[in-house]
């Protein structure tokens, strides 16, 4: 167990499935809905037999009712492919506040974020893959199921190192090519960047038809901006730092940061994706609880 | 403006404190990581004008407030105008003061006078400025510099007191200049408490020119006019121009002629009631007035006749001004004019004759003798009452006779003599003659229009004198004679020698035909020949008015106040204080100049061009305004700080924090849609 897992979050966890908003197709039998037909309990549907199909599958009863050939389809039941996409940009190593529930930085909250849910998927037979977007794509562990998997997973998320500029964007339009068949992609990331570019790549992934869940980590610090003295901001992505007085410009940040949640949110609904808002001095664990509740639910 | 602690100015540069402290946190910045770098710059790029323009605002009020605080604990005087402007307070302050009639105008009966007015308010500046300087007044009657010791002396000396004088600004001010010439005085300033009269100012005197001439190239000379031009709306001066008793029949009567000036011009008629008092016993008689100038010609009043001299007033009701409501007057039977003419020239003792023959007033006695320098020692010199005296100086008994002549009050007129002699008389002697350019013979460039023989008329008309022109002159030695006209290149025409009683007056040309053209253009010629021979006459006369200002105060000594006005002026006032008075058998009527009746005030254009080039200030004031002329205004700077403090306040007040937005809403999962 790596030090970013929790054990007890795990165990709290391991009742509540990781599921998918949309059917997955699984190469191996599992708990997720498939867009074909199966062998599972579930009943789908009657359709007129027709030469060729397996005799088996006839309804006799429904033969011996209406003197007609009917076969019985039932859902089939596949698993998972979850394609964590962890932004490792120089942005994510902001960590200002030393009672940040992750520790110290973003990217240890993301890395635990990520830790667990691929611990879960692994532990219900569901592939897990991983991709670190940096100014590219960084590393690309593609989805697998086993043991074996999940430590590589585990052992790439634990060397993450954030640095250099975003190229989430890049990154985003590059799984949705890479990425051929359906799956869930998990994205973890402060998304400081134009919601307009952002827009663009999730209707890529969706367009895909993947199921996309948006994790934006976000700092307390940087949507209050309470700070009362002048202050050099150094850029974590290599901006030239700056030399301001916050009190004059307060008013303006907090009208800038309140637009551009707004539009973060109005592209996440336009696109259809998962998005949780999170807040750097909550319990990972809540977000996670509150995360698979969410999709539970929907699921039925 | 002007500081009662000036010292603490010095912490002015405190103001720079909120600027400094800036600077200071500007530099003790901390410095910290951060991801939301596109916030900040969109931020930056909202706030670039109004962030800026605010804090530069916050800074200023911060200053201000700073600079009000030393500027109230500093104790500033305002005066509502540049007054100690330059910052250097004046080692001399120089307060002339016009004590004319007419500055006794109030605004209302019982408030206080313009004079008044003025000198409370320069002694309320000098007291609360508490400057150390050295206060000079010279005041119009005596026209003398007098040192003050307090502020206080302007209002309790007498010297400054109400008088019934007119004023000579242009003498005042060039004393004024002469004292700082002679003192050598460095930053002065000086006041003119006046009431811009025409008559006082004489604007288009050249004296104005010589004024400018001395102060062009001195520094640190500075003029404030405190002015007083409001004339009020219905005040009335009364004046008597003429007195003339006369038998008819078995009565005896006076014929007034009395003129009522109202000090504003109105068509609607108006009667009001005159006190005529003669010898004790008063009369009223109603006088309807119409327009600006009412004249009353002939008013009879009986007397008994054997009154063969006496005095009277005439009086107005009480009104805005009450130096010019009474005008007084004696009689008494005209005394002879007799003229002596001792010449060496037939054609000017004929020329002289037909002047002083022909009669200026109706029933006086008008006889000329003419004697040649050798007949000298005939002169009469008991019943003459001027002398006219063309031929070499006089010496011996003769000199003596004439300087004794002159010390009983009479005038002596002396023309030059053919043949200039080294013989001198009363100071002065003659020198040769000098040939003007026939072609360009010298005109007279200028002359005393104020008083004396070339004094303009009672209508304040000039005399013609720029007609005259001058062939030759014999200018004179007489160093310390008056000017009263000038020819071109201030070459003296006619002047006055000074004495104290009589009158000496020197002209340096003939009247005859080749030395100039005062016998042909005759009017100026009679006039300034009558206006000395009635000058001596007056000495000779029973009775004898005369006007306020003229005379010296030791010729009133022995004089004993006749009417109830008399007995109420001191006796060093007399000169210059209307009033009734004995002399000997001699009645005196002291009046007021005639000329301070005329309301017309100096335009602002045209003192401008009288002190073009000096360096003054026109304060225009009422009299009896509460209007200060320097008051501490530290409440207005704590205002101003307590302004400043409150917008620094303002300005400084957090935004509003807002919410929305700003929290963690948790964003509802959109719907799954269907598989």
């Amino acid at each position: 167990m790596r030090d970013f897992i929790d054990p007890k979050v795990v165990s709290r966890l391991a009742n509540l499935a990781l599921d998918a908003r949309h059917p997955m197709a699984g190469s191996v039998a599992g708990r997720h809905r498939s867009p074909t037909r199966g062998s599972s309990l579930e009943f789908a549907e009657y359709r007129k037999y027709v030469p060729g199909d397996d005799t088996r599958r006839l309804d006799w009863r429904a033969w011996g009712r209406s003197d007609r050939y009917y076969i019985k389809e039932f859902e089939a039941d596949t698993n998972l492919r979850m394609c964590l996409i962890v932004d490792v940009s120089g942005s994510m190593k902001y960590g200002l506040n030393a009672t940040t529930e992750a520790g110290k930085t973003r990217l240890d909250y993301a890395r635990r974020i990520a830790g667990t849910l691929a611990y879960l998927a692994s532990g219900q037979g569901d592939a897990v893959g991983l991709y670190c977007a940096g100014e590219n794509f960084e590393k690309e562990v593609k989805p697998k199921r086993s043991a074996a998997h999940l430590k590589l997973i585990l052992d790439e998320l634990a060397g993450m190192e954030a640095k250099g500029l975003s190229g989430l964007p890049v990154a985003l339009h590059e799984a949705a090519e890479r990425i051929a068949q359906r799956a869930l992609i998990v994205i973890i990331s402060d998304l400081f960047m134009d919601p307009e570019v952002l827009k663009g790549c999730f209707q890529h992934l969706r367009f895909r038809r993947h199921d996309v869940a948006v994790f934006h980590l976000l700092d307390p610090t940087e949507i209050e901006f309470k700070f009362d003295r002048p202050t050099r901001f150094l850029d974590l992505e290599g901006e030239p730092a700056m030399l301001i007085d916050p009190v004059s410009i307060a008013r303006q940040y907090r009208q800038a940061v309140q637009d551009y949640l707004s539009q973060i949110k109005s592209v996440m609904q336009e696109s259809g994706i998962d998005y949780h808002r999170v807040n750097l001095e909550e319990n990972y664990a809540e977000v996670l609880v509150r995360f698979l509740l969410s999709r539970k639910s929907v699921h039925g | 403006m002007t500081f009662l602690q000036p010292f603490l100015l010095f912490a002015l540069p405190l103001i720079a404190l909120p600027i400094v402290i800036h600077l200071i946190n500007q530099q003790r910045y901390r410095t910290i990581p951060w991801a939301a770098t596109m916030f900040l710059l969109q931020a930056k790029r909202m706030a670039r004008g109004m962030a800026r323009l605010k804090y530069i605002l916050i800074l200023l009020a911060r200053m201000l407030a700073i600079a009000g605080l030393i500027f109230a604990l500093s104790r500033p005087m305002s005066t509502g105008w540049s007054f100690f402007g330059g910052g250097s307070q004046p080692e001399t302050t120089i307060v002339i003061l016009d004590r004319s009639a007419s500055m006794e105008q109030q605004s209302s009966p019982g408030s206080p006078s313009k004079r008044a007015t003025a000198l409370q308010k320069l002694a309320d500046l000098v007291n609360t400025t508490g400057r150390n300087t050295e206060l000079i007044l010279i005041d119009s009657a005596t026209g003398v510099p007098t040192k003050l010791s307090s502020a206080e002396n302007l209002i309790e000396l007498p010297q400054t007191e109400a008088t019934s004088t007119t004023s000579d600004i242009p003498a005042l001010v060039e004393s004024a200049v002469e004292y700082i010439n002679v003192n050598q005085l460095g930053r002065t300033d000086v006041w003119i408490c006046s009431d811009l009269r025409t008559s006082d100012w004489s604007p288009q005197s050249g004296r104005w020119e010589a004024i400018r001439t001395q102060l062009t190239d001195r520094q640190g000379v500075r003029f404030y006019l405190l002015t007083y031009p409001t004339i009020s709306n219905d005040n009335l001066a009364v004046s008597v121009s003429k007195v003339e008793r006369s038998l008819t029949g078995t009565t005896s009567e006076l014929r007034l002629d009395l003129e009522i000036t109202r000090s504003t011009a109105s068509d609607e008629a108006k009667t009001v009631p005159v006190n005529l008092v003669i010898n004790g016993a008063r009369s009223t008689i109603d006088v309807e007035l119409t327009g600006i100038r009412t004249l009353v010609a002939g008013q009879s009043i009986p007397i008994d006749r054997e009154s063969t001299r006496g005095w009277g007033y005439i009086e107005l009701p009480r009104d805005q001004n009450v130096n010019d409501n009474v005008a007084h007057f004696v009689y008494s039977e005209p005394a002879a004019r007799k003229t002596t003419i001792v010449s060496e020239s037939g054609e000017f003792a004929s020329l002289v004759e037909l002047a002083m023959e022909t009669p200026a007033q109706r029933g006086v006695s008008y006889t000329v003798d003419r004697l040649t320098p050798d007949q000298a020692a005939a002169i009469d010199f008991g019943a003459s009452a001027c002398l006219v005296w063309q031929a070499p100086l006089p010496t011996g008994q003769t000199a003596k006779q004439i300087e004794s002549f002159i010390e009983s009050g009479r005038a002596v007129f002396f023309f030059p003599p053919d043949t200039p002699d080294e013989s001198s008389l009363l100071g002065f002697t003659w020198d040769d003659w000098v040939e003007a350019d026939r072609d360009k013979p010298l005109s007279i460039a200028r002359w005393r229009t104020d008083s004396d023989l070339f004094s303009n008329t009672q209508s304040n008309s000039p005399l013609p004198l720029g007609e005259i022109v001058s062939y030759r002159y014999c200018p004179s030695s007489a160093p310390s004679s008056i000017t009263l006209a000038h020819l071109d290149g201030n070459i003296p025409l006619v002047s006055r020698i000074p004495t104290d009683r009589g009158a000496a007056y020197l002209c340096t040309t003939l009247p005859r035909l080749a030395d100039s053209t005062l016998a042909r253009n005759g009017i100026v010629f009679y006039i300034m020949m009558h206006r000395a021979l009635d000058q001596g006459a007056a000495s000779l006369q029973a009775a004898r008015s005369l006007i306020c200002g003229t005379i010296s105060e030791e010729q009133t000594a022995n004089w004993k106040p006749v009417d109830d006005y008399a007995r109420d002026v001191l006796l060093s006032e007399r000169p210059y204080e209307t009033g009734l008075y004995q002399s000997g058998d001699r009645f005196v009527a002291m009046v007021r100049p005639i000329r301070e009746d005329d309301v017309s005030i100096v335009a602002k254009e045209t003192l401008d061009e009288s002190l073009a080039g000096l360096d003054f200030t026109l304060i225009d004031d009422q009299a009896g305004s509460q209007f200060a002329l320097a008051s501490e205004v530290w409440r207005v700077f704590l205002i101003v700080m307590v302004v400043a403090l409150l917008v620094e306040c303002i300005l400084c007040i957090p935004e509003k924090a807002q919410s929305s937005g700003l929290q963690f809403p948790q964003v509802r999962s959109p719907e799954r849609p269907a598989a």
